[in-house]
């Protein structure tokens, strides 16, 4: 027999081609009428011993659509609203070759749509407008799954603002799109009219669920150096753009607290083994948590 | 219920997975469970709600941690960040014994997200309980394996599963987490007899079984953990019991998942089997 490693990418190579005949017509892709490549059969025959129930084709089958409909549910399931703006058949074009192109290397499905922006803003089976448009809002969108487990520091108290060192909360992330993609959840279909860049924040808020608002263009440069840590003074000790008003930094610091995106820098120690701040009484929205759940995967013959 | 070296001397009755849609219930009613299992891989976070609900969970119940993305059987060994990532929830949840599946899942930095069957090559074989063995040492708890349900077999095995299983478990000195749904699944995919393999198990290694239900078609099974579990799987369990004695039993259900009560009934059941079983080893010893 081959060395394991050669076995294993082997394997993996098959598995990875993309979906033909009944098993793509069990998806959303877009049907092919044609069957297993040679080069998948070949593989097949070599490594899969048949039986009197399935044949070595059938066998290696079996792992190529439970590989495919797992991770092609999974990423969807991550950007609906980009499906909705997309068109069915455009989304399952992209999300096809966003497979093919960048296999996942994370240990969680949970990242699987972590390089989709990216991936479009490159891809040709875009034109320019929608590439930019749609890579900001997959961008927006993998946004809500990062907050879901990101971690939660301790609120700075009042008395502390002054000498702490600050950092902003890590479940709030900051993004600045070319695009104000945050518009797309509006629209029936792709419709851009205006595209004017936007600042964001998106956090998770007390009910686990993700919130979002828009952020003024100074206001979004001082949350950034927050993001970097340091004591109050430091977030003033570079000039910015234009010099913000007393007014206007008493009211964005004032939102921010309300909001507890401001929270105390850890020690090391604190950060190894992070402790959710605890809220039983909110809604429960569970949904995702289960998202790495065990082999199982319901399959129709 | 039986207690050993690899369940970390901590002995546990009937369990059921942990799955989001009973969050509400177990933490409102707070049902009498003996333990929990929870996957691994939903709580490897730096925080927000997963962490939250575990760390409740925790403050009633017994948790055992059972992962889907350890991956033993990859070619090129195990990921020291995961292993990083999982040694620190092992920290968190002091599980007593840790489980993960007898399989390969990565190439080359590529994830499959599946349990994906390994050649039965003694290669395999020393190439897996080396990437275990650094595993135990790593964690410091003890690891149980568990045989995953397949949809086929390699050309040139040079064993069988259930030898794989065994010699495996003997060279890396680990447990066997017995899925006997999935002894079950493989065996009508892969044609053989399930009592071969149940009956050859060392049974002194079993730390826990794994009982479930399955789809099946025409022509092969497919493991769905969608549906109660089936008579054959029972019997299974109870030969399993006879030969390993009261191990620590958890009933998986993944898909359509009913309600708690559902589950937990479904999970019960294996009680009395397992009484049956332990009855028919007290006949033997006697006679």
């Amino acid at each position: 027999m081959r060395p394991l490693d050669e076995i294993q990418r082997e394997f993996f190579s098959a598995v990875q081609m993309p979906l033909r005949g009944r098993s793509r017509e069990s998806t959303e892709l877009a049907p092919n009428d044609e069957g297993h490549s040679p080069v998948f059969l070949a593989i097949a025959d070599e490594l899969m011993k048949p039986g009197s129930n399935l044949s070595s084709a059938e066998r290696l089958e079996l792992y190529h659509r439970q590989y495919w409909f797992r991770l092609l549910d999974s990423v969807a399931e991550d950007f609906p609203v980009l499906q909705k703006i997309a068109g069915e058949e455009t989304f399952w074009k992209l999300i096809e070759a966003y497979l093919t192109a960048l296999p996942s290397n994370s240990f969680t499905l949970r990242h699987l749509g972590g390089r989709m922006a990216d991936f479009i803003a490159g891809w040709d089976g875009l034109d320019k407008t929608r590439q930019r448009w749609f890579a900001a809002l997959a961008r927006l969108e993998y946004a809500y799954m990062e907050i879901y487990e990101a971690a939660e520091w301790e609120p700075v108290p009042p008395e502390r603002f002054m000498d702490a060192e600050l950092a902003l909360q890590p479940h709030v992330i900051l993004l600045d799109l070319p695009v104000p993609a945050d518009r797309c959840a509006e629209w029936e279909d792709f419709s851009p009219d205006d595209e004017t860049p936007v600042y964001l924040a998106i956090w998770r808020g007390e009910s686990g669920a993700h919130s979002q608002c828009r952020l003024e263009g100074i206001e979004f440069e001082l949350l950034k150096r927050l993001r970097k840590r340091g004591l109050l003074e430091s977030l003033f000790a570079e000039p910015t753009e234009h010099e913000p008003s007393p007014d206007e930094v008493a009211r964005w610091f004032a939102s921010w607290q309300q909001r507890k995106w401001i929270a105390l820098s850890p020690t090391a120690d604190v950060e190894e083994f992070p402790t959710p701040v605890r809220r039983r009484e909110r809604d429960n929205d569970w949904s995702g948590v289960d998202k790495m759940g065990s082999q199982a995967r319901a399959m129709e013959d | 219920m039986s207690a050993s070296r690899f369940t970390g001397g901590v002995e546990l009755a009937t369990g059921i997975g942990l799955r989001s849609p009973h969050y509400r219930h177990i933490l409102s009613e707070k049902p009498t469970v003996g333990w929990f299992e929870i996957i691994s891989e939903n709580y490897m976070v730096e925080g927000g709600r997963p962490l939250e609900v575990l760390d409740m969970i925790m403050e009633q119940y017994r948790v055992v941690q059972h992962g889907v993305g350890l991956y033993p059987g990859n070619a090129n060994g195990i990921d020291r960040d995961h292993l990083k990532r999982l040694k620190r929830l092992v920290k968190r949840t002091k599980t007593p014994w840790i489980s993960d599946h007898l399989c390969w899942g990565s190439i080359d930095g590529r994830m499959s997200h599946d349990l994906l069957p390994i050649p039965f090559t003694f290669e395999s074989a020393r190439k897996t309980a080396e990437n275990l063995r650094m595993t135990q040492d790593f964690l410091e708890v003890p690891l149980a394996m568990e045989n995953v349900s397949s949809y086929g077999e390699f050309n040139g095995n040079e064993m069988t599963e259930w030898e794989f299983l065994a010699e495996v478990a003997e060279l890396a000195d680990v447990g066997i987490l017995l899925d006997v749904n999935n002894i079950y699944v493989s065996a009508i995919n892969n044609e053989f007899d399930p009592l071969d393999y149940v009956n050859f198990v060392p049974p002194e290694r079993v730390a826990q079984i794994h009982i479930a239900g399955h789809s099946r078609y025409e022509r092969f099974i497919v493991d769905t953990h969608d549906h109660p579990v089936v008579d054959p799987v029972w019997k299974l369990y109870e030969r399993a019991i006879e030969r390993c004695g009261p191990v620590a039993t958890l009933l998986e259900w993944d898909g359509k998942i009913p309600s708690f009560e559902e589950v937990w009934t479904e999970a019960k059941k294996s009680e009395a089997w397992r009484d049956a079983a332990l009855a028919k080893k007290g006949d033997h010893a006697a006679a």
